[in-house]
């Protein structure tokens, strides 16, 4: 995968609770996974990128082209409402909307941003790459929970995708709920078509496993800080070791 | 008459209940707190009261009710449009309390996840919250439309019980029993409570029928 550019500049202090997050990081690559125990921040983090939390003090910006879009500047007050960021967003849990079909689903974020025969047409890419064109005219509930999260997956991407360039993926623990051989799928699928149409991504999980099937930049975070940033085989290092050590304790007693 | 009435003060009080519920279901605070009790007030107060201070507004007797009657070159009491405002104001609380509750039972998950795909506030309102809440809707216009043909207190003080003007079914129903006419008082009567059952079943026969995932 090449390298792009920085698109995504994030600087964050926040209180909640008990966590106190002060983050800073830099996105340049496609792909960059935001790693870390529950109550590390992350979510936070994420929601913050999308607009949903209102940092105490911070700045958000993305770049595209070298012109910078601030999203988020505490200093200069400056908060740009959620569906006017550049920025498509899958939260936790899949959330769609009831009452629609999942293609109606899936098109939802799409028609909002471009005339309806192209949306039309990225909306018919998404239910084939993510293999639901048996689900396309069924409604949510009939769904398991692993295919609604699919669905919410590429109903965010198909959004990212019509939204235009230099928009912005955001997952939070995307992959939960998912089998492992329909997860590393699913990944492929999502990777490709991203690539293709040069959307970085920005994805959330505690998932050692996910950030390895992944391979991508990793920024790890505990206690709402920032412990190190890079490829996954070198910032989660620690993580494999232990969990390789779990997988030979259990191979050689076998329960 | 009636009919006219009620159509009316449904058809006003949907357009002046939706943004008002959504206001109040959509935070808390002390101005949100306010509001709500101003508005729930008419189900409290004797009718007669909120008649007896809409007359006194609406009237040549106090400095509004004048400034309404020279813009209007009529007072607005004793006058179908002075009914269509006392009706209003007695069943707001019967339109917009189905909507508020409606509105905060819809998952706040939902909204988010259309402003995270890119809709605004009024996209999201209009095509998630408002499909997902459409048996309050009905819910809240049917209140609203029996209440006002079943309205008796407000009427009486505002309308001033002109046949043909300003009498409703259920004034006309009083005057006939003051008349010792009880087979017409029994006409009227079954009106009334037909109409009533009917849009109550319309409601309750909606409950088993929940399609597409719409919550109340």
């Amino acid at each position: 995968m090449s390298e792009i550019a920085p698109h995504l500049s994030v600087r964050i202090q926040h209180r909640l609770g008990a966590l106190e997050l002060d983050v800073a990081f830099t996105l340049t690559q496609p792909w960059t996974v935001l790693f870390g125990p529950s109550g590390s921040g992350k979510t936070t983090v994420l929601r913050a990128i999308a607009g949903f939390v209102r940092p105490d003090a911070g700045r958000i910006v993305s770049c595209f082209y070298g012109r910078d879009f601030v999203m988020t500047d505490t200093t200069q007050k400056i908060f740009v409402k959620p569906h006017q960021r550049s920025v498509r967003v899958a939260g936790q849990g899949a959330a769609l909307f009831p009452h629609l079909t999942i293609r109606e689903n899936i098109a939802f974020g799409a028609r909002s941003q471009m005339e309806a025969t192209a949306a039309a047409k990225i909306v018919e890419e998404a239910i084939a790459r993510f293999q639901l064109p048996g689900l396309a005219e069924k409604f949510p509930t009939m769904l398991s929970g692993g295919e609604r999260q699919r669905v919410a997956i590429a109903r965010a991407a198909t959004a990212a995708v019509s939204l235009g360039e230099g928009s912005i993926l955001l997952l939070d623990e995307p992959f939960t709920g998912q089998d492992v051989r329909l997860r590393d799928e699913l990944i492929e699928e999502l990777r490709g078509w991203l690539a293709l149409t040069q959307r970085p991504v920005l994805s959330v999980t505690h998932d050692v496993g996910e950030a390895f099937q992944l391979g991508t930049e990793v920024i790890k975070i505990a206690d709402g800080r920032v412990v190190q940033q890079g490829p996954v085989a070198e910032v989660l290092a620690e993580e494999r070791e232990r969990l390789l050590k779990q997988i030979n304790a259990s191979k050689r007693s076998p329960a | 008459m009636t009919l006219r009435l009620a159509v009316g003060t449904t058809a006003i009080l949907l357009v002046v209940a939706l943004p008002l519920a959504w206001w109040i279901a959509s935070g808390r605070g002390a101005g949100r707190a306010l509001v709500q009790a101003v508005v729930a007030l008419p189900l409290v107060l004797p009718p007669t009261v909120l008649g007896f201070y809409l007359l006194v507004a609406l009237g040549p007797l106090s400095a509004p009710g004048r400034l309404l009657i020279r813009v209007l070159g009529h007072p607005l009491a004793f006058s179908f449009a002075g009914l269509l405002v006392g009706s209003v104001i007695y069943s707001l609380p019967f339109a917009v309390q189905p909507l508020v509750s409606g509105f905060a039972a819809v998952d706040g998950a939902y909204v988010e996840a259309a402003a995270g795909l890119g809709a605004s506030p009024w996209r999201t309102f209009r095509n998630v919250v408002l499909p997902l809440t459409r048996g309050s809707l009905l819910t809240s216009a049917v209140l609203t439309f029996t209440h006002t043909v079943g309205e008796f207190g407000v009427v009486l003080m505002l309308g001033g019980n002109i046949p043909g003007a300003t009498q409703t079914l259920s004034i006309s129903l009083y005057d006939k029993v003051q008349e010792f006419n009880y087979a017409a008082a029994n006409r009227t009567a079954l009106v009334l409570v037909a109409v009533s059952l009917a849009a109550l079943l319309l409601i309750y026969s909606r409950r088993g029928g929940l399609r597409r995932g719409e919550l109340v």
